[in-house]
């Protein structure tokens, strides 16, 4: 498959005052393919936006490069981004301006203009079911409707490549599933090459054909969905949500085994799971095992014994989620 | 055409943000209005309202001796050169002996000139007595009539005396020392000073001369008196009315100078051809003294008639209540107060237009619209050059509305249509563009050196006021020196003294391109377009670093 993004040692480091540095994102090596969805899936502060901000020639790289579709980023700027289009995380739209005066503007800038521009509106406007508000102040919408204009600026001069930064942040759910429809859409029926980044899970195993995880500045792992779970075995995973109480090392290990099926057991007390360590944060006792349901019991009798509360408890199948637990020993969502 | 739709999206989101809106126009308007009105009344006002302007007037002309200038050296320059020679004519009169060319020379000897003299007298509004002397040739100087001369500005006992406008307009006192004059001016003592230089009166005079071939000529110098009007800033219209004063009474002498060149060119000439061509006997003349003169009268009468112009008091036909002061000094009260409140206050809220405009920088950065142009195949100086000339074009427009409601405002208060600013559109709009480019090069300059948002939002209005306090636009004056350093001050200057033009309508477009660099306002266009030019350009280069994410 041809490669429509290729990243080599992508690097960004960030300075302060004080002559300390910090490095943002440590050395990112990617490839995407022309006509798929990759999503760069990773926590909040995972290095995403300033990935694709490198990428997309918003940052200047401290190292490495960036080639999209044979133009290097550092090198033939304006090549480069002319076959990409943009979809920031944030509403990138003048608010005093109506929807299609936004996309009048933006079209002139990829050098669009007169019929051509206005069809392409036109188009467009049906596109995202906005046609009928197409002279409404965007102040005027409503978050969703937002969104939408949003993306349509991104597709306007048709690219090859588009980039979405989390469009789906801050949407209502009907919203949200019509963002990731157009994005198959704009795949399957346009044959576009997407790259998505999310910190949301589901939306990375619903449209992805391969994921890139990112953490602390870094890909840790990078493949289809079933490569990608291949990598944690087939485990089940059974998480516990606890009371106040501590779970102590011995616990742990009585566990281990007495729950024969148990491989291993992850303990995240309160302060691990919340930046602020919240004390109404719950903690949460996750284990894997190869047959989870056989597992259950066991290992509520066990806490039961011990005094432990336990509020819920969940079983999983093996999912991305999953992985990036087995990775780096957080949930995703933490 | 990127740059043109990004300067139109900044006109766009300009114009339809309400809040910007009423800083932009509202409130200078208003400002304006209630200052007109409070200190220009309803503008019905027939006379000048500006009385006893503090004058101080220096007089360093040394005056001009007409023997220096026309070389006759015991009779004629060049003797030879003529078919006889004057000093051989010999008359005998009784016991005396008069030789032609003594008598000639006499006619000439001590005549001394002193247009400063007059000038200051003008100014000073004193009596303009006689200190020229016409020694020993038996002709009364006040026998000696010039056809230029308006006789009814001419009284009997040969004195001259200014109307009493002046007397009344202005309150002038003679200094001695320029420098003097000049502290009083900066101290607020006086509000113009008018400097008359020590070469003044030579200046004025043509310079004549004999040629080889006997005839006389006149040079008339290329400089003509230039006498320094220097006014205090912060009385701006007081200086226009002196500095209009001075130059239609010095325009005057300048006329009458050209006139008595050629008239006492040809005078002499004709003289040098009568005695030349035996018109006039002289050889043998032999009467008594009265008879000679009374012989040579008509012909001393008529050949001295252009000296008459030059040594008679008032000839320069100096009337100074038919002189015109300018066009602003005649205009209403409200018009006057208009033009300089209503210009500095309109430049000063354009003031934040300029700043406030490049700062919205931080907003679309926010708003991540700069990112996404960013994004887009556009280089990044266009994206700043869209954005500073739309800038430009805001501040040019709000600038030109400000100035036409105020004009609409003065109008309607004064009851009849009235173009306080002049008629000169063409050096209207030029100042007008000056001013812009200074202000939103201000903007420029300013966002490009703060380093954050808060700092523009911080320095940008102590920026605004202290080059408002320093211009003069809330009211009070500072020395002239120091307020040169607010760009505010030249455009209400250059704004003033447009307002002072007297050009009409109908020539004014013509003149305004023509004479651009001949004008009042030349120096003030350049040092606003200076200071714009150098602001943009230093604040374009601070600024690309705001475009960094």
């Amino acid at each position: 498959m041809q490669a429509m993004v290729q990243t080599q040692n992508l690097r960004k480091t960030y300075k302060h005052a004080d002559g300390t540095s910090i490095e943002a994102v440590k050395g990112v090596d990617l490839e995407i393919h022309q006509g798929e969805i990759f999503s760069l899936l990773g926590p909040n502060g995972a290095g995403k936006t300033t990935t694709i901000s490198m990428i997309s020639g918003l940052l200047t790289p401290t190292t490495g490069d960036a080639v999209i579709g044979g133009y290097s980023i550092t090198k033939q700027p304006l090549e480069a981004k002319r076959l990409m289009g943009f979809v920031p995380q944030e509403i990138a739209l003048y608010p005093e301006l109506s929807a299609r005066q936004n996309l009048l503007f933006f079209g002139k800038m990829y050098a669009m203009g007169g019929k051509a521009l206005n069809q392409r509106v036109d188009e467009l406007l049906e596109f995202i079911d906005l046609a009928d508000r197409q002279n409404n102040r965007i102040d005027t919408f409503s978050g969703g409707m937002k969104r939408r204009v949003n993306i349509a600026v991104g597709l306007l001069h048709r690219p090859q490549l588009i980039y979405m930064d989390e469009p789906t942040v801050g949407i209502d759910p009907q919203s949200r599933r019509r963002i990731l429809d157009t994005v198959k859409q704009l795949r399957d029926e346009y044959g576009m090459t997407v790259l998505y980044t999310t910190h949301l899970m589901e939306e990375a195993q619903e449209l992805s054909d391969r994921v890139g995880i990112m953490d602390h500045g870094a890909i840790i792992a990078m493949g289809t969905q079933g490569e990608l779970t291949q990598q944690v075995g087939e485990e089940d995973r059974l998480e516990f949500t606890i009371g106040a109480q501590t779970v102590t090392d011995e616990l742990i290990e009585r566990i281990q085994n007495k729950a024969t099926a148990v491989t291993r057991v992850l303990y995240n007390p309160p302060e691990q799971l919340s930046e602020e360590g919240s004390e109404s944060t719950p903690a949460r006792l996750i284990a894997f095992a190869k047959r989870g349901r056989t597992a259950l019991p066991l290992i509520i009798q066990i806490l039961d014994a011990a005094g432990i509360e336990i509020q819920s408890v969940a079983v999983r199948e093996p999912d991305l989620e999953a992985v990036f637990l087995a990775l780096t020993g957080r949930a995703l969502r933490d | 055409m990127k740059i043109l739709a990004i300067a139109w999206k900044e006109l766009y989101t300009t114009f339809r943000n309400r809040n910007l809106i009423l800083l932009m126009f509202a409130t200078p308007l208003v400002v304006s209005t209630i200052i007109g009105l409070a200190f220009g009344g309803d503008g019905d006002s027939d006379t000048p309202d500006f009385a006893n302007i503090p004058v101080a007037v220096v007089n360093l002309d040394e005056g001009f001796n007409l023997q220096d200038e026309i070389n006759l050296p015991a009779g004629i320059t060049n003797p030879d050169a003529l078919p006889f020679d004057p000093n051989d004519i010999v008359f005998t009169i009784g016991d005396t002996e008069i030789n032609l060319g003594e008598q000639l020379n006499l006619n000439f000897d001590g005549v001394s000139l002193n247009f400063g003299d007059q000038l200051a007298s003008i100014l000073l509004s004193q009596p303009i007595a006689i200190n020229n002397t016409v020694a020993s040739a038996g002709i009364d100087s006040t026998e000696i009539t010039c056809s230029l001369l308006d006789t009814a500005a001419e009284n009997s006992a040969g004195n001259f005396s200014s109307e009493s406008a002046l007397d009344e307009l202005l309150d002038a006192t003679a200094v001695a020392d320029p420098d003097v004059a000049r502290a009083g001016v900066e101290e607020g003592e006086y509000a113009v000073a008018v400097i008359i230089p020590q070469e003044f009166s030579r200046q004025l005079t043509p310079r004549f001369y004999f040629e080889d071939d006997g005839r006389l000529r006149s040079d008339l110098y290329s400089e003509a008196g230039a006498v320094e009007v220097y006014a205090n800033s912060g009385r701006a219209i007081s200086g226009a009315i002196v500095r209009s004063i001075v130059e239609g009474i010095v325009n005057q002498f300048g006329r009458v100078r050209v006139a008595l060149s050629a008239t006492l060119e040809t005078s002499v000439n004709s003289l040098i051809d009568s005695l030349e061509g035996g018109e006039i006997d002289v050889s043998g003349l032999v009467a008594d003294v009265p008879a000679v003169i009374a012989n040579l009268q008509p012909l001393t009468a008529d050949a001295l008639e252009p000296l008459g112009c030059l040594i008679t008091p008032g000839a320069s036909n100096i009337t100074v209540d038919q002189q015109p002061l300018d066009a602003l000094q005649e205009a209403s009260r409200f018009a006057r107060i208009t033009v300089a409140i209503g210009s500095s206050q309109a430049v000063f809220f354009a003031l934040f237009t300029g700043i406030f405009g490049m700062y919205s920088i931080y907003e679309e950065r926010q708003q991540w619209t700069l990112q996404r142009l960013i994004v887009s195949p556009t280089p990044r100086v266009y994206l700043l050059a869209g954005k500073l000339l739309g800038n430009l074009v805001v501040v040019f427009v709000q600038l030109l509305i400000l100035l036409s409601a105020l004009t609409l405002i003065a109008s309607i208060v004064i009851g009849e249509p009235t173009f306080v600013w002049g008629s000169n559109l063409a050096l209207i709009f030029l100042v007008i563009l000056a001013l812009a480019l200074c202000v939103s090069g201000l903007g420029v300059f300013v966002v490009g050196l703060a380093k954050t948002q808060e700092q523009v939002v911080l320095f940008g209005p102590m920026i605004n006021i202290t080059l408002a306090v320093l211009g003069g636009a809330f009211s009070f004056s500072l020395p002239e020196r120091v307020s040169q350093f607010s760009f505010i001050y030249w455009g209400v200057d250059a704004f003033t003294r447009l307002a002072s033009s007297q050009l009409d309508g109908a020539t004014s477009q013509q003149a305004g391109i023509v004479a651009l660099f001949n004008t009042d306002v030349a120096l003030n266009l350049l040092v606003l377009l200076g200071q714009g030019i150098a602001l943009f350009l230093v604040g374009a280069w601070l600024f690309k670093r705001r475009m960094e994410l």
